[in-house]
């Protein structure tokens, strides 16, 4: 074969490979714009429902009805706390600020400390997971990027405050 | 390189491959999917989360086809009949250096992602890499055993390393694998948050093993009990020529075709370590079997000395440079150098077949001739020396003009062609301007690296 094809389609073949890992990317973040807004919705939908009608929230699972009858009445704010959660970078742990099941604030009692970049990160972190948190309601959320065991022990001490709350 | 035997495939391609390539590429794309399902696009706004995100990508899939160049050459049987050994070694040099590039691309763009998130300078950035990722040291090492395996196969130093540095050299990407696949599984965002996904990735990398383990160690093992090969006796050619004749038991087993070749490993100080491939010059009988060599590397230049009793390990046969690739009753053998070795074989299984068989031999002078007895007593073969350096001969013999008077009918047969790269490489030109279809040469190169 002529030697330049051959070098042509062997630097043909490295461009698409590099093309197609930025391509799956931009294709993912691209859908970041119609996919930004069903996030954001939800955000703005529970309140709503809940705050109407705390009571019913005893639909919402065992957890949050075995919390509903010491704040049946008057619905008042009570903090759970999350377990200690236990990551290669030292320890997260959370306390749910809520009003009957509804998750309103998120407060990290400990994060990772350990190195300059670890307290740097948790500090870049930590708000995004607290909004992630508030939006979804739930321990459901997504990592961080660079931050994924911190996120890991932030959504599991989040679960835990949720399953004893 | 013309250092290891010209081997060959029939021009007419054969279509699994492109079966093969598909499901690599569903393969690639599940690899980039594992990355879609677990990333929330809204996670990809800042540029630092950007290069992060594209470096992951880049890191997976060139972890993914660091995998995929071990098994294109772990002679897996089903692969070898539907692509050919050939095609992919040829698809396993070309993919090398892209792989290490997107594993470049992936340490780059990890650290400038943690330098754009952090608003670090550079080297803050590696340093707090470095510092804080989990096996981020193994990883750099097996990193810098890639980066060897891909400098010591580069154009500009692989003529210039024996074969066996390089095959040592390139040993050392097993060791690279192993190393980079802790920092996958414990640093991988993916795989730390999602058990399925560790799961399906620790199960590619098991797979991956258990077939090099299987077809690269244990079956070579196991034939090698069964068949017992070893050097049976070695024959000196020409100068630098020489034949060895191997022994063994049950050897019709292998399947053999004349044209065919083994990877050989011979077991004895200097051999043991390095496989080569080189082709049968005989047609395989159930105890015996023969190859010749024309010694170009170290290796070559030590069969000579080899001793009587060696045990030997071979693997394949491989290659399509065989009798079946005839499409017409009249037949042009053209070999050169070693070339003469396989040529040789089928020329004796093509005339079984009958028809009209012709070989033209290419020296550069008599005494390079191999074989020439056995070649001028086969009966019915007509054999063309051509013998001469083309500096004294003031032309090329093997040009359109000269295979033009040799053959005139030439478009009318098949022609198999064997020698170095640069003879067949013109040879090939010469026959497409004499209008020889593509599917009546057949030809292939064959080497390792």
């Amino acid at each position: 074969m002529n030697p330049t094809l051959t070098r042509l389609r062997r630097t043909g073949g490295l461009a698409a490979l590099l093309a197609g890992v930025g391509v799956v990317v931009a294709l993912k973040a691209t859908g970041a714009a119609p996919a930004t807004h069903p996030v954001a919705l939800p955000n703005a939908a529970p309140p709503p429902s809940h705050t109407a009608a705390p009571a019913s929230s005893s639909a919402a699972g065992a957890p949050a009805g075995g919390a509903a009858p010491t704040t049946s009445a008057a619905p008042s704010q009570k903090t759970v706390d999350g377990d200690v959660s236990q990551t290669p970078y030292g320890p997260v742990q959370v306390e749910l600020v809520m009003t009957g099941s509804r998750i309103v604030d998120v407060r990290a009692l400990q994060l990772p400390s350990d190195a300059s970049r670890s307290r740097r990160l948790a500090q870049i972190a930590a708000p995004t997971l607290r909004s992630e948190v508030l939006s979804v309601q739930s321990a459901q959320i997504d990592t961080v990027s660079g931050a994924t065991y911190t996120s890991q022990g932030y959504a599991e001490s989040v679960q835990y405050a949720l399953d004893h709350a | 390189m013309a250092r290891h035997h010209a081997v060959a495939r029939p021009s007419a391609a054969r279509s699994g491959h492109w079966v093969v390539r598909a499901a690599l590429l569903a393969c690639g794309i599940a690899v980039c999917a594992i990355w879609w399902s677990n990333t929330n696009a809204a996670t990809l706004r800042t540029p630092g989360d950007a290069a992060t995100a594209v470096g992951r990508v880049a890191g997976l899939v060139g972890a993914y086809l660091v995998l995929v160049q071990l098994m294109l050459l772990a002679r897996l049987p089903w692969l070898e009949r539907a692509v050919g050994l050939d095609r992919l070694a040829g698809w396993h040099r070309g993919l090398g250096t892209n792989v290490v590039i997107l594993l470049c691309v992936h340490v780059l763009l990890v650290v400038i992602g943690v330098g754009l998130t952090d608003q670090d300078t550079p080297w803050s950035a590696v340093w707090e890499v470095l510092t804080t990722y989990p096996d981020i040291w193994l990883a750099v090492s097996g990193m810098a055993l890639f980066l060897a395996v891909a400098i010591t196969s580069g154009r500009a130093l692989r003529a210039r390393l024996s074969y066996e540095v390089w095959y040592w050299v390139h040993v050392l990407a097993y060791v690279g694998i192993a190393l980079t696949f802790f920092h996958q599984i414990s640093a991988g965002a993916d795989f730390v948050v999602d058990p399925t996904a560790r799961a399906l990735w620790i199960t590619m990398y098991c797979v991956v093993a258990a077939c090099v383990l299987c077809w690269r160690v244990a079956l070579p093992a196991r034939r090698w009990m069964r068949h017992a090969l070893t050097v049976e006796r070695v024959v000196r050619e020409t100068p630098d020529t020489v034949s060895i004749w191997l022994r063994g038991h049950a050897l019709r087993e292998l399947d053999a075709e004349p044209g065919q070749f083994f990877l050989w490993r011979f077991v004895t100080v200097g051999h043991l370590w390095t496989a080569h491939p080189y082709s049968l010059s005989a047609p395989a009988t159930d105890r015996r079997m023969r190859i010749t060599v024309k010694a170009a590397g170290d290796h070559s230049r030590m069969l000579a000395h080899l001793r009587r009793g060696v045990p030997v390990f071979a693997e394949g046969p491989f290659g399509h440079f065989t009798a079946s690739a005839r499409t017409r009753r009249a037949v042009l053998l053209i070999a050169g150098g070693s070339g003469i070795g396989p040529v040789r074989a089928l020329a004796e299984r093509l005339l079984a077949g009958g028809g009209d068989v012709e070989l033209l031999y290419r020296a550069s002078s008599w005494q390079d001739v191999a074989l020439r007895t056995e070649l001028d007593r086969m009966p019915g073969l007509r054999v063309r020396y051509l013998v001469g350096r083309r500096a004294e001969l003031g032309f090329d013999p093997l040009d359109r003009r000269g295979l033009h008077k040799i053959a005139p009918d030439i478009a009318h047969r098949d022609v198999f062609v064997c020698g170095p790269a640069g003879m067949t490489t013109a040879v090939q030109g010469a026959l497409r301007e004499l209008g020889v279809p593509r599917t009546q040469i057949h030809t292939e190169e064959f080497s390792l690296r």
